[in-house]
């Protein structure tokens, strides 16, 4: 009888303190998280908002925000993200210091609605809430702003890039001005004094001369680069009434440099000289032009090889050919892996800029100069800031400047 | 009446019998399989040919991969950009697709001389197009960003063990020494001579590198077709490997006691 009683007293007891800590959960609506607002991200494309409020100092261990935004037209509350307390804060922004004064006295969280809702279209509205949690339970919310993100025209965060840009297109001026008066002085590069030795052989020796310019499009430096020295390459040959052919990967590529090459026979006063089939198109699939190039040098047995351009895997197929069949060679590209295939195949290479600086280098026009000093200028900043740099960031970092860290870091930023 | 009808009737029969004839060549089955092996494995050893010297079977496989590898591409530019960016759009009533379609269809003017003139828009375009979407981008990424990313590591000295120290200071000291090599406004020569010099052994060092991993890369697609020759050098392919293998070094012994070889090589020496 009294194991009886005690069980329903037990039982009594476990449904009582149930429902007491039901009642305990279900205590009143959350507290509202104050100062919470919702803003266009600045300087964007309008695919994001940034969400602000204070942090809150007497927040207890292992308080953590989750954040959620709802599109009118989904509906429905999506997770952002969740994170701890001490976590995100306006300095966690990256935005440089001259377009951004957040501190860590404020949370700051960007959330890109392009990727939470795909594409949306310009002036779609957007409601954002943010809830706090202790150990996993909500403890407050804030109450749901409402935001729609727009589009920036300026960038200000980008700011370094215009500045940049605009000293170089300065100094470019200047040094146009400076060249055509003064003229401006370019080291030897043995490379491109090794072209006249291989248009006088291929005159000596009577075969043709090929210039393969690559497999790049027009909108590659490289390929640009290797117009230009087609120019003067074309110029010669039309000098020494030599004979050339250019192969193409690129019909665009082969229009621009068929223009480049009648301008050339007519600077050098042979227009007469000058065909059409100098220029003619091969293949738009790399191993087929490889292979077709491969196939026209060791049939022609060229007296000289120029690989001017952008190149990937067929580079050493085609220097591979002309080394076989005992032309002279000269290669030149950007492409860093592909150099050493032209180190070991060819007789003079042009590595990287020496190829930039092949156009101005054979041609001495003063514009070119100029783009090439420009150039010049902008690998001496390059040097004196990658070591002015590394002191100021080691000194900052070695006695806490923060600030200063942070101003150089800032003003070397890329976006 | 009922005469044509039934004519016709038996037209569109023998047509439809004729389509799924055609179509069903075109069912991978077991002959197709062995061609395919024949096919796959006479051009790797047509285009290996080469090695030796020029020949008619390097001949046949460097044009048979050119025609190939234009049909391809132009199968490409119709399914992949004709279809899905000018034609779909313009039936959907998308008009905007049809002027940059007119400065690309601008260029083809280039085959007529006498309007050639036009095709300038499109090149002036795209050249405009070309250096507003690099110069922004290389000024950040080939400039900013690489100052940016060689002093970044300097900025968690205080917990930089030393031989991180050291590492980043090698790499600043290699991207000083290399730009210094391609500067061209002053002549190498003194102490600048010498910090060209190791900008050259910071370079010969990638290069190196970069030999190395290329060439094992290679190796890796020289295995793959050694493995094709290898595969189908089976009873199952009828021994395709060997037989055109046999074949072409018969071709070539018969050239060779002819003198036909011989021939050829004065001929060439004659006219270089």
């Amino acid at each position: 009888m009294t194991k009886n009683k005690l069980f329903l007293f037990a039982v009594l007891v476990i449904f009582t303190s149930g429902s007491v800590c039901a009642a305990a959960k279900k205590a009143g609506p959350a507290a509202v998280l104050p100062g919470f607002t919702a803003e266009d991200m600045p300087y964007d494309a309008g695919e994001a908002v940034l969400l602000r409020w204070p942090v809150n100092p007497a927040a207890a261990a292992g308080t953590a925000y989750e954040i959620y935004v709802s599109s009118l037209e989904a509906g429905g509350w999506v997770k952002v993200t969740e994170f701890d307390a001490a976590a995100k804060t306006g300095a966690d922004i990256g935005l440089p210091f001259w377009a951004w004064n957040g501190t860590k006295d404020e949370h700051a969280v960007k959330v890109e609605l392009n990727n939470l809702f795909g594409n949306f279209p310009p002036g779609a509205v957007f409601t954002c809430k943010a809830a706090v949690l202790e150990k996993g339970a909500l403890k407050a919310e804030s109450l749901p702003a409402t935001i729609a993100p727009q589009g920036n025209w300026f960038r200000l965060d980008r700011l370094n890039n215009l500045i940049a840009l605009l000293g170089l297109i300065t100094v470019f001026f200047w040094a146009v001005s400076h060249a055509k008066r003064k003229g401006l002085f370019i080291r030897r590069i043995a490379g491109l004094d090794a072209i006249d030795e291989a248009i006088g052989r291929a005159t000596e020796m009577g075969k043709p001369i090929f210039y393969v310019p690559g497999i790049g499009s027009m909108s590659s430096i490289s390929t640009i680069a290797s117009a230009f020295i087609l120019g003067e390459v074309s110029k010669k040959v039309a000098q020494y009434d030599s004979h050339i052919k250019v192969p193409h990967y690129d019909p665009v590529v082969m229009t621009v440099c068929k223009e480049v090459v009648k301008q050339s026979y007519l600077e050098a006063g042979r227009p007469d000289s000058y065909r059409d089939d100098i220029n003619h198109f091969v293949s738009a699939d790399q191993f087929s032009y490889a292979a077709s190039v491969d196939g026209m040098i060791s049939r022609e047995k060229p007296a000289a090889c120029f690989y001017m351009g952008h190149f990937m895997a067929e580079s050493l197929l085609l220097a591979e050919v002309g080394a076989t069949s005992g032309a002279i060679q000269i290669a030149g590209t950007d492409v860093e892996h592909q150099l050493p295939f032209f180190f070991t195949a060819c007789d003079y290479t042009l590595i990287g800029e020496e190829l930039y600086a092949a156009g101005a280098y054979l041609s001495k026009e003063p514009m070119l100069l100029s783009a090439l000093k420009v150039q010049d200028l902008g690998k001496l900043v390059v040097m004196v800031s990658v070591f002015f740099g590394m002191i100021l960031v080691s000194l900052g970092a070695k006695f806490g400047w923060d600030g200063l860290v942070r101003v150089v870091m800032d003003l070397f930023k890329g976006y | 009446m009922e005469f044509f009808t039934h004519s016709w009737a038996m037209l569109a029969g023998q047509l439809a019998h004729g389509w799924v004839w055609f179509c069903g060549l075109f069912v991978v089955t077991e002959s197709w399989m062995i061609a395919g092996g024949w096919v796959a494995t006479g051009l790797t050893i047509f285009l290996f040919s080469f090695l030796y010297k020029d020949n008619p079977f390097f001949k046949v496989a460097e044009h048979l991969y050119l025609g190939a590898g234009m049909g391809w591409l132009f199968q490409v530019s119709v399914t992949n950009v004709w279809i899905p960016k000018i034609w779909e759009p313009v039936s959907k009533g998308e008009l905007l697709v049809i002027i940059p379609s007119v400065l690309g269809l601008s260029l083809l003017t280039q085959f007529v001389p006498k309007i050639s003139w036009i095709s300038r828009y499109g090149f002036t375009f795209m050249m405009g197009y070309g250096a507003g979407l690099a110069i922004p981008a290389g000024l950040s990424t080939d400039f900013i960003s690489q100052i940016g990313g060689t002093i970044k590591p300097f900025s968690m000295l205080a917990t930089m063990s030393p031989w991180a120290i050291f590492n980043s200071l090698v790499v600043a000291c290699g991207a000083i020494c290399v730009l210094f090599y391609f500067f061209f406004s002053v002549e190498h020569k003194g102490h600048l001579k010498k910090v060209s010099n190791v900008g050259i052994y910071f370079l010969m060092i990638y290069f190196g590198a970069a030999f190395g991993n290329t060439v094992m890369a290679r190796f890796s697609l020289l295995y793959g077709r050694f493995d094709d020759v290898y595969t189908y050098s089976g009873a199952k392919y009828f021994y395709a490997s060997q037989i055109i293998l046999l074949g072409m070094v018969v071709y070539f012994l018969v050239r060779w006691f002819t003198g036909k070889d011989k021939k050829e090589l004065d001929a060439e020496e004659t006219a270089g």
